[in-house]
This record gives C-alpha cells, structure tokens and sequence, in this order.
C-alpha cells in the first residue's frame, strides 16, 4: 500500500518534471544552437523542412545538418549567418510558416498548397537544373492549365497519368528544397522563362516521339522547352 | 560433438524457414490488402468516367435543342463540369501515356469550350453557327467515347477484366490459384478486344487519334499573343542585342560585368539569351529590348527596410528610362519582389507589366521581367469613360466602405481588354478589389485581398 503510494508521488513528480519542461521548451523561449535538444528544437525542424530547409530526422536534436540549414535559411531571409536560431531567426520562421489573414484579421491557414505542389513537381522534374530551368518548369504546369487540351487544377496537370515521370517513379513526393519553393512562387507570379511551352524533357533520357516532335523554344539546362 | 552441431544448424534453418514463410504469408496479405484497395478505387473512378460521360453525352443533345439562353447556359455549365469530373476520373486509372491522350484532351476541350461559351451566352451573346458546329463535333467524339467505356465496364464486370496487362513473372496469386492479372501478347494494338483496362483507353485513344483534331479559337488564353504587340519594329543581331544587355547591366549598378551570348530562344518573343557570371538575360530580336534579367548571387544580411528597397527600385526603374506605377510589394526576407504596370493619365494598364526583384543587403536589382510588358503594350482605343465614378459606385452593394478608386484596363479571357473602374474597399470585414466597366457599367471581376507572410496576395 506504501509502495503503490510511493509510486504515485513519484509518478507525479516525473509528470510535473515533464510537463514543466514542455511548458520551458515553447520556441523561441531560448536561443536554440548546436547541441540543444527539446520539444523547441523540433517544431523549429519542422518550420525549416516545411520552407525546403532539410534538416535530416525530425528528432529534436539540434545537430550539424540542422545548424547548415539555420545557415542557409539566415542566408536566404538576409539574416546574419550565424547557425544560431535566435529572436530574428525564429521570428521569421515564425512568420514565414504563419497563416494568412483576411482584413478583418481572420486567420485562413497557410494558403501555400499551390505552391507548396508546384514546388514537388519542380523538384521531382529539375532538380540540378540552374534556377531560370527550375523556373520555366513551374511556369510549364502554369501553362498548361491556360491550354484547353489540359485539365484545369494545378493538381490535375500535375497528377495527369504519364504527364510527368517524377510522378511515375515517386520522386515528387520528396521534400521540395527552399530553390524549388521560391521557383514556384516566381512562376506563379507570372514570371514564365519557358515562354509559353507545354512540355519539357531532357534529350539525354526521352524518347517519347510526341514530345520530340514539338517545335523547340528554348534549352535552359538540360532540359528542352516545346510549345 | 558434430551431432550436437548438426542439430543446431537444423534448428537455426528451420527457425529461419519459419520465420521467412511467417515474413512471406505477411507480405502476401498486406499485398492482397492493397490490390483489393487499389481495385476498389481504380473500380470507382471507371464508374465515375462511365457516369459523367453518358451524363456529358445527354448534357449535350440537351444542350444542342435548347432555345433560350438560360437553358443554353444551364447545359453548356453542365457540359463543362461533366467533362471535368470525366477527366478528373480518366487520371486515376492506370495508364501509361493517357497524360497526352486525345481522351483526356477531348474532355478538357470540350470542358473549357463549354465554359467559355457559357460565359458568352450569360453576357447576352448568341452560339454561332461555327460553334455549334463544333459542340456537335465534340459530341460526336464523346459518344464514341461513351459507347467505348461503357463496353468496358461491361467487359471488367463480367469477364473480371484486369486493370493493365502486365504480365507479372512470378504470380503468387496464380499460384494460390486466383486469375487476377490477364496475359497480355498485344498490348496498345487497336481492332482486337481489349484484354484489360488499360489496352481498351489504348485503343480508344487509338480510334480517336484519326479523327481530325478540333479547331477553335482558345478563349483561356489570357496570357499569349500571337504576336507581341509591344516590340519595337526592327530585328537586331547578336552582337547588338549584346551591348544592350551590357548597358542593361550598367544601368542596373553591374559595372564592367560582360553578358557572354548562352543561345537563343524561339516563338513570338524569341531572344538573344545571355550569361554574366550569376546572372541570366534575355534580349528580344525583334526591337533589341531586355526581355527577362535574373541574377542568382547570394545576397548578403539585410540593411534596408522593404520602403527603402521600393525607393531603390524607383530609382533603377527611372536609369531604365520607365514611367512605371508600382501596384504590389512581395517581402522575401533577403529582396524584395515588386510589380509596375503602365500609368497614363491617371488610368493603370493592369496588362503592361514589368516585375522587379531588389536585393535588401545593398539595393541592387536581382531580377526583372518586362515579357508582358512588350506582349501586351500598345495604344489603347478606349472612348474613355461612359459613366462616372458616382455611377460605378451605385453598383456596390450597401455597406461597402471604399478605400481607394482607380481608372484601370484590365486583361480578361479571350484577349480582352476592358476599361474599368477599380473601387477598392471593404465589406463584412472582407477586403476586396470590384471592377465595374467604365463603358456599360457592368461588374466585370471580384477580388478578394488577402495579407499572407509575404505581403498582400489578390486571389
């Protein structure tokens, strides 16, 4: 009886310990660098995946591969690169994954799907290639929902059986980078290098007759633009 | 010694035997699990493509005798979804080149024919007899299709068709003594019975591409020209076409940076491309202007405010000689992206737009699209405006506070242009941008403002 009671203090304690450290770790409560772990450490990883900064295993663990991406995203946001997630860097991280408003203030989530999707398929389809072809690939699937003979959703170009090979073999569902997610956001802004194509490929790795038999509009890259 | 070693060794192998035949009846049931889950959705969306195609099918006879405009547009509305949800259906079945299919093609024609059509006959216009040549093409085309789909849902529901005739090389479920997989000899050949569900869209795509293709004008394409309209007359050579991309840069605060020639672009806007260490440029043939300006170099921590990278834009744009008003402000962290458009007399020229990225370490400009300034530019006819502001203002519903107005040309679907009022407000905690045509009053476009991260978004 004695034992169970002990038992149950203990178990309170440890609770209290955990809930407390929860309660310490919100983010941005510290200054998050190399070596730091914590509940904080996560939900920052999460932010720096969602905006294409890899941070390897969601685990909570502040190591190497999540310091090079506080660089690279500090770099990216005209922050000082320090690897050091302070005030300013979780503030923008915060900002940037924040949701968007109506005028009267009303959140309305993230409003990011069309580029969050435009942004898989440029990095299933030109990753490697320079960023004007990253570019002009976004502005492709744009293109197409202009074009009569293709569906009408972003999500329906893109999902179109046999339209893309990174659809095919699975390489679109990969984490699109912080290159791929500003691509997109340019080719939706209206920013279109393709000028016009409906279809890309690379000459080394296609065979397909029909995309060869397109008129060419440019080469950026490795890839082939047709109208 | 050696006996006791034996008996271990069988041990260990038939443990290990156990386990793996235990790993394997696992694997085989959660393979079952999946193909049953996959056929059970590949089964619906065949039933959905059935469904909206002879639904598009009724649609379109219907479509075809109505009288009045509101059974017009009631139907070609119709018309427009069914094809949709067809196609939308066709993308979930199994294929392997059904992306570029005549199919797929055919329904979204039709859908956006349809649509636009619709749109036509809601403002009072009337289907003219070209265009009602080309519906009935279109059904033509659709009931073929139909007759082709329906048979092949007969077919997968009484001769337990498979979904695609790849032959699997070691068949489990042939083993265990189940015939889900069809043997395939002749796959994509037309003529013969199809013999899974993926060789009948084969051959149906088949069928129809020896049809003439369906020619009509496109009214979605809002974006392209068929000739750039902007350009100034005259072709120049490569090496012209490159000292203005080096003034360009000059302009732009690169000093001594040399644009080395990368290739060249084809269509109506084809250009001279261009490198310069990070940087990308464009520069038309036909007129020697800088079509497109990119550059990708790192950009070092942030000195200035998004108001002092606008003021720096102002400046860049006033070397480059434009006469621009800004109309967006995009905050990216390390630049800023900012949007002009062409403003005469107080009207903004919502089409002639050139887009500016400014680098917020030292101000410098790190990109630049003027395509659809030089696509769409040129002198306007417009009469100017048939009704006054006061006018436009009473199509507002009550309660609408109005923060700003505008005289603007705004680009609509089908290579319009129209002369609008843009009266900026709120309603019911909303913010909006209404554009009311300065000519006849009616409400053209709705848009709806909303603040994201990044800055004000129009959607």
């Amino acid at each position: 009886m004695l034992s169970r009671r002990r038992l149950g203090v203990t178990l309170g304690i440890v609770l209290s310990l955990i809930l407390s450290t929860v309660a310490l770790g919100a983010l941005g409560d510290r200054l998050l660098s190399r070596g730091t772990n914590g509940s904080d450490v996560r939900e920052m990883q999460a932010k720096l995946i969602q905006l294409g900064y890899p941070v390897g295993p969601l685990d909570g663990k502040f190591g190497s591969r999540t310091e090079n991406a506080v660089r690279k995203f500090q770099q990216d946001h005209g922050l000082k690169v320090d690897g050091i997630a302070g005030p300013k860097t979780i503030g923008e991280l915060s900002h940037l994954t924040g949701s968007s408003t109506n005028a009267s203030g009303v959140a309305l989530g993230n409003k990011s799907a069309d580029v969050n999707l435009l942004a898989h398929i440029v990095n299933g389809e030109a990753r490697g290639e320079p960023f004007i072809g990253q570019v002009a690939v976004a502005a492709v699937v744009l293109n197409r929902l202009k074009n009569p003979a293709f569906p009408k959703t972003i999500a329906g170009v893109i999902y179109q059986p046999g339209a893309f090979s990174s659809v095919s073999d699975g390489q679109v569902n990969k984490q699109p980078t912080a290159s791929s997610i500003r691509a997109a956001r340019e080719a939706l802004s209206g920013v279109d290098p393709s000028h016009g194509a409906l279809y890309f490929f690379n000459p080394a790795k296609t065979s397909n007759r029909y995309i060869w038999s397109r008129p060419e509009i440019t080469k950026i890259g490795q890839q082939i633009f047709t109208s | 010694m050696r006996d006791r070693m034996r008996k271990a060794w069988i041990g260990t192998l038939a443990v290990a035997l156990l386990v793996s035949l235990a790993w394997g009846v696992n694997e085989y049931q959660s393979a079952k699990q999946y193909r049953i889950a996959l056929d059970v959705q590949h089964q619906r969306s065949l039933q959905g493509i059935a469904g909206h195609l002879d639904q598009l099918d009724t649609d379109l006879a219907k479509g075809a005798v109505a009288g009045s405009a509101n059974q017009q547009v009631l139907y070609l509305g119709r018309v427009s979804s069914q094809s949709e949800a067809a196609n939308h259906d066709l993308a979930q079945l199994p294929a392997d080149q059904t992306g570029l299919s005549y199919v797929g093609q055919l329904l979204a024609q039709t859908a956006a024919f349809a649509n636009s059509l619709s749109q036509r006959v809601a403002v009072g216009d009337a289907i003219s007899p070209a265009e009602a040549k080309t519906l009935n093409d279109m059904h033509t085309r659709v009931i073929q299709v139909n007759r082709k789909v329906q048979d092949l849902l007969v077919r997968t529901n009484t001769e337990n068709l498979a979904w695609t005739g790849t032959p699997t090389r070691f068949n489990l479920a042939g083993i265990f003594g189940r015939t889900q997989v069809a043997e395939a000899a002749a796959e994509g050949q037309a003529g013969s019975a199809p013999h899974s569900v993926r060789n009948g869209l084969e051959q149906l795509d088949t069928s129809l591409e020896k049809l003439p293709p369906l020619k009509y004008q496109g009214e979605y394409s809002t974006r392209s020209v068929a000739k750039p309209l902007g350009l100034p007359a005259g072709q120049v050579s490569r090496q012209q076409a490159q000292s203005v991309a080096r003034d360009f840069l000059t302009k732009a605060g690169y000093q001594g940076l040399v644009p080395v020639p990368a290739g060249e672009t084809k269509g109506p806007l084809a250009a001279y491309t261009f490198t310069a260490k990070t940087a990308y440029l464009e520069v038309s043939r036909q007129g020697g202007v800088v079509l497109l300006f990119r550059d990708q170099r790192p950009i070092g921590t942030r000195t200035l405010s998004a108001a002092q990278g606008q003021s720096k834009a102002a400046a860049i744009l006033h070397a480059l000689h434009w006469n621009l008003a800004f109309t967006s402000v995009e905050d990216d962290g390390s630049y800023i992206q900012l949007a002009a458009v062409s403003e005469e007399k107080g009207i903004y020229y919502y089409p002639d737009k050139v887009r500016l990225m400014v680098a917020l370490d030292n101000g410098q400009l790190v990109g630049y699209d003027a395509t659809a300034y030089w696509a769409f530019h040129h002198t306007r006819s417009f009469p100017g405006p048939r009704i006054t502001l006061a006018e436009a203002e009473k199509k507002l519903p009550a309660g609408f506070s109005l923060t700003s107005t505008h005289l603007a040309v705004i680009p609509r679907p089908g290579n319009r242009e129209v002369l609008c009022y843009e009266l900026r407000g709120r309603y019911r905690g909303e913010e909006y941008l209404i554009y009311v045509d300065a000519l006849n009053g009616k409400e053209e476009k709705i848009e709806r403002v909303i603040h994201t991260p990044r800055g004000d978004f129009i959607q």
